[in-house]
């Protein structure tokens, strides 16, 4: 892909707008020419998908089925077959805006690719992001309208809903409330507040099951104002994590994370990088990457960290005589810190409970962190308050008669709100509710009406980002499955019975817009949805009266659990909240740290399970207050003992894919401790049940896999690297005069997020297999990021790997293919022949990497996929052939394609295979080897880059650099024991 | 052709004589209905070939998931019974040909018996792989034909060697049972009453008429092909321990394999025979023929290979250990003290400590006794097929891909099914082939009363 192939399109009418494309239309399909020239924009989505947007969409909708197809007479310009077109959009999580531009090929999404003049994308996409473009096709999203349990018409929702309105303006809009989750949609907002102008006895409440009350809470305090925290890494030298979830879920984590890792690639900055401290109950990203990691109950967490307020002045000074674990490794931490005042940074993640949030502020505020790493601004979200108060306060009203009008618009609280709200029953009191979402699910099971509602690549919207950006949103395609959105419903309770988004928001727009642009509004309007972002809609920053004596109020010391068990609820890393249960991919990915799919469980320390006797897949009840939870235990390296942590957001019901698949964490979750639950008993039920892992073995086992050192070591001999190499083969090498492709990957600045795996499965048609298949040892991603353990179980050193295919020069999988289906290439590509394959299957015993794929059974006809959703660069693999990592081999020859039409050469980063580009850390870079200019070259000079199992002299073109920490030399305890060079190396088997 | 054959009374009753030996054996062949013990065994082998027949079907239609491979271990039972049913042959062509040229006088009463026994097993070896494929239908590409598109197959790939060799391997196996029993369906030809077996046999005889320049030239051809086919068997399983010795893999990248795998054959290979003879010699009542000198004789053999074998099984463990690579000695130790390890030393027992049993002449003579060590042989000649095959793929270079290898049910299906098949084809052969090499023995009978 290249940045100047791309076409965007800024509103559907400048494509019609081309007499070309008019008079096609004329010719081919008479009976639309009225309807172009009447630029109605409803009527020419439907336009576009029966005349223009080919077979694929077109056979989606009701109408269509009723009208006549004409195929192109005269191909319409600027849709190439076999060409991607990129239009800009945003997903949504937790209603937080990433941008995205989604590849179209003739019409059809394809694939999504991070908004690089997006600031919460950068370029980058994460997996959820990516599997957002198979949500948009799932057969099995909700389809039908259904009213008191028969299936109706949304004239028949819009009938019933506006005589309700003439009822609520009688009474005020007493009765009326309205459920959402966390809205940032100006046009949302603004639709909502006019409600309540028009029903002034309305209520809106909003709930998100993960929701960060406690940041919030915290900022009020510390700050005295609402306010978001943005962070500035890049400035960031040394950072204190506390369960942080900063390059892993809060909003804007992939730019956090872009910055994150460029502060810690010694080899580019000069023989400087960050160093992190980690204090944490159950592993985060952050964590495995930190320098200096420990475990810590949540109860030990607050006393270290009124521990390290004590020390740096941030607390009253007795804070720091205290008794507290590890206060050799705090005092080291924080005349560090002392020592980095305005470039450090302290981060609490969103479970942390607020007593954390304002310690940190604290320590942030005495470091002088505020205004240099972290930046207020105004709240993001339109309502920003308590989501745990306003879902109570509504359940409290229901259950008080108090409700008559619910409408619950994309969210799922029968499915995630606290279980002691009891809401599902006191949803049945409500006289009217309705349901607008996705799937059909637990919520709209309960309602009186659910409607389908659109994916966020179906609406015209728009959204905020973590940074205030607002992205207005294009749909990309009509809706698949006659969706509706949340402005829609609220628009006929405002009166409007034939709502039309499109123009709702183009006329708030005009309004809204900036009082500079509203007078060439059309090129404002253009020029948004082409890059995507409204232009200078970022938040300004806020200057606030840091409040340092927020603190004081502050109980004395968490009391130590002794012993008893804690709950933590914590959010999935691939079903976050429950919202993405249902899509394929993101069920099939493993986990970053328990390589678990399919299933959540249980985790829990080893230790701690040894005391109670437990092992991985078997399964306990655990009894959190009243309610009994049956799960499966994983035993999780890492993790705090005493702990257990359920992740949330599985255990789903309704028609989606993941409908069965693991536990349902909610189902203990009580409003009055939404993160941490004392555990009243935990009972070994004698049963098992088998967890879908795709990790074999957890550490390197006296192989040389991860190359480790620290910086010091980097900086003191950087003639003598950290790796050395093995001796050449005897034979002369065959020569690449040409091209040589080839691959580096950063190991300091993986993450494991796990975006490239799915990145790459979005590219490369990689089907899914299912939990069965994935047990039997079937997986098929062509790329998969192994993890790595060294040290003692309960505080381990953790090492990310991705792992695509070397490509190697002397590869042990061509000599023993015996029908030549798998050949090298004279650029240095391991090719894949499919049509040649008879499935021998001795290329994937004989790759040392174990990076081969085969198909056991016809997995990808066995998906549950619309056909248009494949793409169609890449060959749909059948049967009894193997498949891997072709380097994106279809993108580097569009590439070349164009440079031969052109006649020039291939720039460096032209290329890029799909998990490149959708690394927030820049870990992966590609290119030619030959061109010494080439980012890859460069990399692959860094002293510390190594061939993995280079003593099988293999000659991999795929190469990465070592791991370098940064430990404070002032931590010599044993709490990060052998913090040497060849600590992965140490491991050994027996 | 001058025989220097023993003279010892005991390789042959003294009441056998050419006539009685003759009517003996082609009466077996030529009786109108054959005997209950036949009909049992052939049912029930047809029960097991119908396995194998579902099998088949199930495979090809559903796919190659059926069966318990996965990555790592992409191969599993299939190649690891493809080594053992090759192995299986090979002992017969070593008993049938390689002691034809040492001119043993136990061999020719036998050699029928083993070649029946190779020519009923070498389908199930060839079968094994093509099964495996994961598009079994284009097993063909590996042949070197001229085809349109001009692709040849990788001669590089040891799997190509093999399927070379398998081929010529069982192409040369039937024209040297047929060279060797035509003789015999030509007395066979002679002795039939009926005037179906008359044109049944007449045309497989090839007007064999006796003649001198007949026999000859049959001794001439029968020796030179024995000459070719004793090296061959030793390359052709060499070959098939390329497979693994060729394989960058912990455990399999040893030079060790072709030899071991030879070794292998000769004691498996002589176990089979060794429990099918007795089966004939119970079963067809030729005690005369089938003294206790010949099972005597097999039993050395099979010690002799045994041992053999315990040496190769020190050197299995003496390379990993002994060497510096951490992958390769992490695998022999899961192989020899993990998951597989009651296999691994059931195997080493089976194959290697209980045939020392042998060395009691007692032992030797005792029929029952060389069945159920002949029997212990073969199993454990599976077993370690079966270890070396996974084991080495399930503790492979990466510890993040480390897997295990569970069979299921349609892996022991074709097990099952290919022992069907050979049993099918070795009752067949028992029914209507001479199972006594008529000319030969009729040889030993005439050295004796030379002699």
């Amino acid at each position: 892909m290249t940045q100047s192939a791309r076409t965007y399109w800024r509103t559907l009418e400048e494509l019609a707008e081309t007499p070309e494309f008019v008079a096609a239309v004329e010719r081919q399909a008479p009976r639309f020419r009225d309807i172009v020239h009447a630029f109605d924009r409803r009527r020419f989505l439907q336009l576009m998908a029966a005349s223009v947007a080919l077979g694929g969409l077109s056979g989606c909708g009701p109408e269509a089925d009723q009208r006549q197809l004409l195929p192109y007479v005269e191909q319409p310009e600027n849709i190439v077959p076999g060409r991607n077109r990129y239009y800009a959009g945003a997903t949504l999580q937790d209603g937080y805006a990433t941008g995205v531009l989604v590849a179209h090929q003739m019409a059809r999404p394809i694939k999504v690719e991070g908004n690089p003049d997006h600031p919460a994308s950068l370029g980058a996409a994460s997996a959820t992001m990516q599997a957002s473009i198979l949500e948009l096709y799932d057969p099995r999203r909700a389809q039908t309208l259904f009213g008191d349990g028969r299936i109706a018409t949304w004239q028949g929702f819009v009938g019933v809903l506006h005589g309700r309105r003439e009822r609520l303006m009688a009474s005020n809009g007493e009765g009326l409330r309205i459920l959402t989750g966390a809205v940032t949609s100006p046009s949302l907002a603004a639709q909502l507040a006019k409600l309540q102008q028009q029903f002034p006895g309305m209520r809106w409440h909003q709930w998100e099951p993960l929701h960060r009350d406690n940041e919030a809470a915290s900022a009020l305090r510390s700050f005295g104002q609402s306010a978001d925290r943005i962070f500035d890494l890049s400035k960031a030298d040394r950072i204190f994590a506390i369960e942080s979830d900063l390059i892993s879920a809060t909003p804007g984590w992939l730019a956090y994370a872009q910055q994150f890792a460029a502060a810690r690639r010694p080899a580019e900055t000069g023989g400087t990088m960050s160093r992190v401290y980690a204090i944490e109950s159950t592993p985060t990203l952050m964590g495995a990457k930190a320098d200096h990691r420990l475990a810590m109950r949540p109860d030990e967490i607050i006393s270290a960290l009124r521990h390290l307020a004590g020390l740096l002045g941030a607390g009253p000074q007795q804070w720091a005589q205290e008794e507290t674990a590890q206060a050799a490794w705090l005092k080291a931490a924080a005349d560090d810190l002392a020592a980095h005042k305005g470039r450090a940074l302290l981060h609490a993640g969103r479970a942390q409970p607020v007593e954390a949030h304002l310690l940190t502020d604290a320590i942030n505020i005495a470091l002088g962190a505020v205004g240099q790493t972290v930046k207020l601004i105004a709240p993001v979200e339109a309502m920003s308050g308590s989501k745990l108060r306003s879902i109570s306060e509504l359940a409290e009203d229901m259950a008080a008669g108090k409700v008559d009008t619910l409408l619950i618009l994309g969210t799922n609280p029968v499915y995630s709100a606290p279980v002691d709200l009891d809401f599902v029953e006191r949803l049945r009191l409500v006289p009217f509710s309705a349901c607008l979402a996705l799937y059909e699910d637990e919520t709209s099971a309960a309602c009186k009406w659910r409607i389908p509602a659109t994916h966020d690549y179906e609406a015209w919207s728009d959204a905020r980002a973590f940074d205030g950006t607002i992205t207005i949103q294009q749909p990309q395609a009509r809706p698949l499955y006659g969706g509706h959105a949340a402005q829609e419903i609220l628009s006929v309770l405002l009166g409007d019975p034939t709502p039309d988004p499109y123009t709702l928001l183009r006329n708030f727009w005009q309004e809204y817009a900036p009082q500079e642009k509203r007078e060439d509004f059309e090129d404002f309007w253009h020029k948004a949805l082409q890059v995507g972002i409204v232009a200078d809609s970022a938040s300004d920053i806020v200057q606030v009266q840091s409040r340092p004596d927020a603190i004081a109020e502050l109980p004395s010391g968490a009391a130590p659990s002794n012993g008893t068990l804690q709950a933590l609820f914590r959010p999935d890393d691939g079903n976050w909240d429950g919202r993405y249960a249902h899509n394929p991919w993101l069920l099939e990915m493993p986990r970053p740290f328990t390589r678990l799919t399919w299933d959540n469980a249980a985790l829990i320390a080893p230790n701690t399970a040894e005391r109670l006797g437990l092992k991985t897949e078997d399964v306990v009840e655990i009894t959190v207050e009243k309610t009994k939870l049956k799960a499966p235990i994983f035993l999780l390296p890492g993790q705090a003992p005493d702990c257990i942590t359920l992740p949330t957001g599985w255990g789903r019901s309704g028609g989606g894919l993941g409908t069965g698949s693991g536990f349902n964490a909610y189902a203990a979750r009580n409003s009055g401790s939404p993160w941490i639950a004392q555990i009243a008993a935990i009972r070994k039920t004698g049963e098992t049940y088998r967890l879908a892992t795709t990790q074999g073995q957890d550490r390197v086992l006296g192989r040389d896999l991860i190359r480790e050192g620290d910086l010091d070591q980097f900086n003191s001999h950087p003639d003598k690297p950290l790796t050395q190499k093995k001796a050449d083969s005897l034979y002369e090498p065959f020569q690449y005069p040409g091209r040589a492709w080839a691959m580096q990957i950063d190991l300091n600045s993986c993450i494991g997020c796990q975006a490239c795996t799915i990145a790459c499965q979005a590219e490369n048609n990689v089907p899914i297999v299912g939990k069965d298949q994935v047990l039997a040892g079937r997986v098929m991603h062509w790329l998969r990021v192994d993890r790595y353990y060294s040290g003692p179980a309960d505080e381990p050193d953790i090492a990310f790997e991705p792992m695509p295919c070397m490509h190697c020069e002397q590869a042990p999988c061509e000599v023993v293919c015996p029908v030549h289906a798998t050949v090298h290439d004279h650029e240095g590509l391991n090719l894949m022949v499919y049509n040649r394959c008879v499935g021998t299957r001795f290329c994937s015993n004989n790759c040392p990497y174990k990076v081969r794929r085969f198909n056991f059974y016809a997995f990808a006809a066995q998906n549950e996929r619309r056909p248009e959703s494949w793409n169609p660069e890449v060959t749909v693999r059948g049967r009894g052939v193997m498949e891997k990592c072709t380097y994106c081999i279809q993108r580097i020859r569009t590439t070349q394609i164009d440079a031969a039409k052109e006649d020039r050469d291939i720039f460096d980063g032209e290329v890029m295979t799909a998990c490149q580009q959708s690394c927030p850390t820049q870990a992966i870079i590609f290119g030619d080897r030959n061109n010494r200019d080439s980012a890859v070259a460069k990399r692959k000079a860094w002293p510390i880059d190594y061939d993995l199992l280079d003593d099988l002299n293999t000659k991999p073109r795929t190469t990465y650099s070592a791991l370098v920490r940064n430990p404070n030399p002032a931590i010599t305890t044993n709490t990060r024991p052998g913090n040497k060079a060849s600590n992965h190396g140490d491991d050994t088997d027996e | 052709m001058a025989m220097t054959l023993t003279n010892d009374a005991r390789v042959i009753a003294p009441e056998v004589t050419l006539t009685t030996l003759s009517e003996d054996v082609s009466s077996r062949v030529l009786m109108k209905r054959a005997p209950l013990w036949w009909w049992c065994g052939f049912g029930i082998s047809l029960a097991l070939l119908m396995v194998l027949i579902i099998q088949m079907a199930v495979l090809f239609i559903v796919g190659i998931g059926v069966w318990g491979v996965e990555i790592p271990v992409a191969w599993g039972f299939a190649i690891a019974e493809y080594v053992w049913w090759i192995a299986l042959a090979s002992g017969g062509t070593i008993v049938s040909a390689l002691f034809f040229l040492t001119r043993s006088p136990w061999r020719s009463a036998t050699n029928r018996i083993a070649e029946s026994m190779l020519l009923s097993a070498a389908p199930c070896a060839g079968l094994m792989p093509i099964m495996h494929l994961g598009r079994p239908g284009f097993f063909y590409w590996l042949f070197p034909y001229s085809s349109v598109m001009g692709v040849w197959p990788q001669m590089r790939s040891p799997l190509l060697w093999d399927f070379v060799c398998l081929l010529c391997y069982i192409l040369m196996s039937i024209m040297y049972y047929y060279a060797g029993i035509l003789p015999d369906l030509a007395t066979v030809r002679d002795l039939a009453t009926t005037r179906s077996k008359k044109i049944f046999y007449g045309i497989l005889a090839l007007g064999w008429r006796g003649s001198v320049a007949e026999w000859r030239n049959q001794r001439i051809v029968y020796a030179i092909m024995s000459a070719i086919m004793a090296p061959m068997v030793v390359s052709v399983h060499s070959v098939v321990g390329l497979d693994y010795a060729g394989g960058l893999t912990p455990g399999w990248h040893d030079t060790q394999f072709p030899p071991y795998f030879f070794f292998g054959a000769i004691v498996s290979g002589t176990a089979v025979i060794i429990m099918l003879t007795i089966l004939v010699r119970w079963g067809y009542s030729l005690q005369n023929v089938l003294t206790e000198y010949h099972f005597n004789a097999m039993a050395k053999v099979m010690l002799v290979g045994s041992l053999m074998l315990a040496y190769a099984y020190v050197w299995e463990a003496f390379g990993p250990l002994y060497g510096s690579d951490v992958a390769a000695r992490t695998e022999f130790f899961h192989r020899a003290f993990g998951f597989t390890a009651p296999v691994f030393w059931s195997e080493k027992i089976l194959t290697v400590v209980v045939p020392q049993l042998l060395w009691l002449p007692a032992v030797r003579r005792n029929q029952l006794l060389l069945v159920l060590i002949s029997a212990g042989v073969v199993v454990g000649m599976w077993q370690e097929r079966f270890v070396f095959t996974t084991s080495s793929l399930e503790h492979n270079y990466i510890p993040s891909y480390w897997g295990h290898f569970f069979p299921t049910l349609w892996d022991w299906a074709a097990l099952a099914g290919t022992i069907g098949l050979f049993l099918t084809m070795f009752f067949l052969f028992l029914r209507f082939a001479p199972i006594i090499s008529l000319a030969e023995v009729r040889e030993v009978i005439e050295e004796r009363r030379a002699g």
